[in-house]
């Protein structure tokens, strides 16, 4: 900004185009900043990701994604389970022994904590369980979202 | 295995510790409100 | 604009707006919780624990807009010179840093037996925190310029740096892979069945309007502060005049 395009402005006005610029300049550096710790910033690995850029075999990972419909098998020891985690492209099998917090359950989200054995099965020693958007009594179970739009809008009608 | 806690418990710890940090704003807002009003008041008299 | 600058007609409005914020907020939450509480049936997943979402979304959304607040009236001080603005963002910073704590101990509360543990670095969780760290850096920071009698304008200048914090907590969920879920409510959209929705829109009414009523009780106690110690420092400094100079009292 020159001193003549503010020259002519009353100060009340150049103090509002000069925050104005600093805003946007400040603004801009902080997504600009946010935008490149994507990666970094972000809590898990997708399965896709884990099987594109394999991590060290010891190195310490999180691994997140869906729990595969129907994968869930407890293994025989009574303590292990193994499933299979999916993102739509790919799936890594994972084998966790421990107890499972109360939401994991056949396709929901899931992040597992652990390492990528030689084998390729995940052997994660946590399991947290991923809560989706949607909040839906146990009645409406298994209907989509578009149907229970449908029986709202009916009831209210 | 997986875990089972009873979800109630959580319940209530989240709703009191939500109630009680709501009101106790609430309380304490008014009451220096009113201390703050009422120093005015004496400042103005005395 | 420049009507309301004048603290003796504001606080004519803030007087009429304080009690019938305070008292409606109050019951209007109370009815909402009571609502949400009796109608909402168990999550298909999260079971009883869904309740929570009845403080913990206002809770969280008051946080945020907390700060929004005190950004947009930082922006009013320093382009307007508005006296009144930096008073309403001061009153703002207490109320907004109780909503982010309460959001942030209820979330805590609820991700133990959902999620299966009390706290993750994830983006949204750790910018959570950041805007409670806000909060309390900037109330440390006016309550400390108030005592020295300083300009606020050091403060307005961080409460606009600090307004970047709320559009990243707002898109963590979207741009890095979290813990956290998504927004379940968008524009116009919203994947909380109404069963809960409509109750939780009622409780974010009830705790928004006492929100308002502490932000008014907190700028006429910051007036009321304010004018009580200046009139206290001009006698103090009239008597020590009379002292200095016996012969003209």
């Amino acid at each position: 900004m020159t001193d003549s395009a503010t020259k002519g402005l009353k100060p009340k006005h150049q103090r509002l185009v000069l925050l104005s610029l600093a805003l946007v300049a400040l603004i801009g550096a902080g997504l600009l900043a946010a935008w490149a710790l994507r990666n970094q910033a972000s809590y898990f690995y997708l399965p896709s990701e884990i099987i594109s850029e394999a991590p060290a075999p010891d190195q310490g990972v999180r691994l997140g994604g869906m729990v595969e419909m129907g994968s869930i098998a407890e293994q025989p020891d009574g303590t292990t389970i193994r499933f299979i985690v999916e993102d739509g492209t790919a799936e890594v099998p994972v084998s966790f022994t421990g107890i499972a917090p109360a939401l994991f359950v056949e396709g929901s989200g899931v992040v597992a904590e652990g390492k990528m054995g030689a084998d390729g099965v995940f052997v994660a020693d946590n399991l947290l369980a991923k809560h989706d958007e949607n909040y839906m009594p146990k009645e409406l179970e298994g209907m989509t979202r578009e149907q229970v739009r449908q029986q709202v809008k009916a009831t209210l009608e | 295995m997986r875990e089972t806690l009873d979800m109630m418990d959580f319940v209530y710890a989240a709703y009191a510790i939500c109630l009680i940090g709501t009101l106790a704003l609430t309380v304490w807002s008014f009451a220096t409100m009113r201390a703050a009003e009422k120093r005015r008041e004496e400042s103005r008299r005395k | 604009m420049h009507g309301y600058a004048n603290p003796a007609r504001f606080l004519k409005i803030a007087r009429w707006f304080t009690m019938p914020l305070l008292v409606g907020g109050l019951i209007v939450t109370a009815a909402a919780l009571i609502w949400g509480w009796m109608s909402s049936p168990p999550d298909r997943l999260m079971g009883d624990s869904v309740k929570i979402l009845f403080v913990h979304l206002p809770a969280a959304w008051l946080g945020m807009g907390g700060w929004t607040a005190i950004a947009i009236a930082s922006l009013v001080e320093l382009v307007w010179r508005h006296p009144l603005a930096a008073i309403s963002a001061r009153a703002v910073a207490v109320p907004g840093a109780v909503f982010a704590f309460l959001c942030l101990a209820s979330g805590s509360i609820w991700g133990r037996p959902t999620w299966g543990t009390w706290w993750v670095w994830d983006g949204r969780l750790t910018s959570m925190l950041v805007l409670l760290f806000l909060y309390l850096g900037y109330i440390a920071l006016t309550n400390a310029l108030a005592r020295e009698g300083s300009s606020s304008r050091i403060a307005a200048i961080f409460g606009l740096v600090g307004a970047i914090n709320v559009p990243i907590i707002n898109r963590s969920v979207v741009w890095w892979n979290s813990l956290h879920q998504p927004p379940s409510i968008t524009m116009g959209n919203s994947a909380i069945d109404p069963v809960y929705l409509y109750p939780l829109l009622a409780c974010v009414l009830g705790f928004s309007l006492l929100f308002g009523g502490v932000v008014f009780a907190r700028m006429r106690a910051i007036l009321a502060d304010a004018q009580a110690e200046a009139r206290l420092r001009r006698k103090a400094q009239k008597a020590e005049l009379a002292q200095a100079t016996p012969g003209d009292a």
